[in-house]
């Protein structure tokens, strides 16, 4: 099997599963798996940014809870303030989210590797501090719960996410797109443009390229995934709370992605649905598992700092290579 | 006024403790080029390990000898088995060290415990200062993180191995070339980093709560002493350690704390973006 073919089977493998899931899942192993899916479909959208960032501009964002927090509260401050009804809710923590990238942004992308790092996660503590403050928008430390309005409604027929089958597929449409969109940004002449400036930014600058609004596009199109994935797990999760804008949540998401594999687009789906399932399956049995979490962090920046996806890309090349060397020398 | 007063006082000694506990960190930064992002929680394991002190000897002023030794003892391990091997990708030190950060808040979490205990200050006098009743803990305290200070920039300049760890930090190619073993003195540099912020710890805990949590407040502190004195301008990290405190704890005594660490938050990134090489470029280098 060719490396090409390899990844094609995996991805309609992935796909396969994803659309059976709520089918297939309760026969397996149990049915609030259904939920931990949906779970890390989204979170794996928040890895998904910092590796849009990380693996393809070379910027290491430790403050995309920033933006996940602001598509979270979009929603909730949208249905609880504003009595906006379940789309222009969530149009309205997407944009949100997306305002707050392109300000940032504009900031942030003037700097590089640990001054970027540092101030990203600079602006996340300002909004974190903020949110924590200022109870009367945002709740405080206690949050902002809401009810969740219909998708649509046909007099008395309504289409809402308390049905666990809509929500699960509502969740794998919006990141299912999200996912595309990302696709054919990467690979279109805009994605060449991220990996030239990442290479080397300064020949990415002799050529005619326009680095600082490369990179800026980057972290608005990171931002707006991030704000996506913060306005699902609003609407997963009823609520919206400061906790998920402080730099640990960035912090998680950073280590997702690092060790599904930078710079390859489904690398996130795979460390966060690893590192949750871990969490699931482990928090019950130890207490501080987080430990392991730990350990496996270290392990992976030393030996394997492509993450899983890099080293699997490395395996399947070499087995290609003995392959190919193999038909040269056979008879 | 007293509360002003009083405030601005608290300011000025907690800003000296963050300055020994930045310090390291900005050693850290400028020597080996590591982002530690643990390095609140080595503050932290400090607040741990003088409690522990306390516990089993019950004598406080133990562990201002003992903790730092251990600390010291702590970072030759930790640089041994994290910073080495990444040496040569220092942009993953931001991720290792988070990995090392969850490592030591959950040890501690499972052998101290999740809940925050409260030091009696081995000194509980009071001092009548400009017509308020200030602990005498805490002016104490200060007087050990200055004296803390002066001995490692004493260190820097008048000790062979200072001079050495200054000529590493400027150029590591040349200074091993002139035989001097940089491999020992990253070593010893990370070593001394986890010392002074686990003296920062003892000195801390009476003042504030022992607590596996602690380090996640001290941290952003910390950074932001180290980038507005500018990364690795170890002078302009103190200044800036002691006048932010200041400012914060005058803040303080109007409004919120949140919003006096939200003020000098956006005060950060300003000097991030228009000088992100520290307030005090040019003044010393």
């Amino acid at each position: 099997m060719r490396v090409t073919d390899t990844y094609k089977f995996g991805s309609w493998l992935l796909v396969l599963f994803t659309l059976t899931a709520p089918w297939v899942l309760p026969l397996l192993v149990d049915s609030f798996w259904v939920d931990i899916y949906s779970e890390i479909l989204i979170w794996s959208l928040l890895a998904a940014s910092v590796n849009l960032l990380l693996g393809y501009v070379g910027l290491l964002s430790f403050g995309q809870a920033l933006f996940f927090g602001f598509g979270m509260y979009g929603v909730a401050i949208g249905v609880v303030k504003f009595d906006l009804g379940f789309w222009s809710a969530f149009i309205f923590g997407i944009s949100l989210a997306t305002g707050m990238a392109a300000i940032a942004g504009s900031l942030a992308v003037r700097l590089t590797w640990h001054y970027f790092a540092i101030i990203t996660v600079v602006f996340s503590l300002i909004f974190y501090f903020t949110a924590l403050s200022w109870k009367p928008i945002t709740g405080g430390d206690d949050g902002l719960p809401f009810t969740i309005p219909p998708i649509i409604s046909f007099g008395d027929y309504k289409l809402t996410m308390t049905n666990a089958n809509f929500q699960y597929f509502f969740i794998v449409t919006i990141v299912g797109a999200c996912y595309w969109l990302m696709y054919r940004v990467i690979n279109s002449p805009l994605g060449r443009a991220f990996v030239t400036v990442r290479e080397n930014d300064a020949r990415a600058a002799l050529i005619g390229l326009n680095v600082y609004l490369i990179r800026l596009t980057a972290f608005i199109f990171a931002g707006f995934i991030a704000g996506v994935a913060g306005a699902l797990f609003a609407l997963f999760g009823r609520y919206a709370s400061a906790s998920y804008m402080f730099y640990h949540v960035s912090g998680e998401a950073v280590v997702w992605a690092i060790i599904g594999g930078v710079g390859t687009l489904f690398g996130p789906i795979v460390g966060t649905g690893l590192m949750i399932v871990l969490r699931e399956e482990l928090s019950s049995v130890w207490d501080h598992y987080l430990l392991l979490v730990g350990v496996a962090v270290i392990l992976t920046v030393i030996f394997a700092p492509r993450g899983i996806g890099g080293a699997f890309k490395a395996l399947a090349e070499k087995i290609a290579r003995q392959q190919f060397s193999r038909k040269e020398s056979g008879p | 006024m007293d509360l002003v007063f009083a405030l601005a006082l608290n300011g000025i000694v907690w800003g000296l403790i963050i300055a020994l506990i930045a310090l390291g960190l900005s050693i850290i930064f400028g020597l080996l080029d590591i982002i530690n992002i643990a390095h609140g929680d080595f503050f932290m394991v400090g607040t741990v390990l003088a409690w522990t002190v306390l516990q089993t000897t019950g004598n406080y002023w133990l562990a201002f000898l003992l903790v730092p030794i251990i600390g010291f003892g702590l970072g030759l391990l930790i640089n041994h088995a994290v910073i080495q091997p990444i040496k040569n990708a220092a942009a993953l030190s931001i991720v290792a060290t988070f990995g090392l950060s969850i490592i030591l808040q959950e040890s501690v979490r499972a052998t101290y415990g999740a809940a925050p205990n409260r030091l009696v200050a081995p000194i509980q006098e009071t001092l009548l200062l400009f017509g308020i009743q200030y602990e005498v803990y805490r002016i104490f305290a200060a007087a050990i993180a200055i004296f803390a200070i002066c001995v490692f920039f004493g260190f820097l300049h008048k000790t062979k191995l200072g001079t050495w760890m200054r000529a590493v930090r400027f150029d590591p190619e040349i200074a091993t070339a002139m035989g001097i073993p940089a491999h020992r003195i990253y070593m010893v540099t990370f070593g001394i980093g986890f010392a002074m912020a686990a003296l920062g710890g003892v000195v801390a805990a009476p003042i504030t709560t022992v607590d596996f949590q602690g380090g996640i407040d001290i941290l952003p502190f910390c950074f932001m002493a180290v980038i507005i004195g500018g990364l690795g301008n170890l002078e302009g990290t103190v200044a800036a350690a002691v006048l932010l405190a200041f400012v914060e704890g005058i803040i303080t005594s109007f409004t919120d704390p949140t919003i006096a660490r939200i003020g000098s938050l956006i005060f950060m990134s300003a000097v991030l973006i228009v000088r992100p090489h520290g307030i005090f470029v040019g003044a010393t280098r």
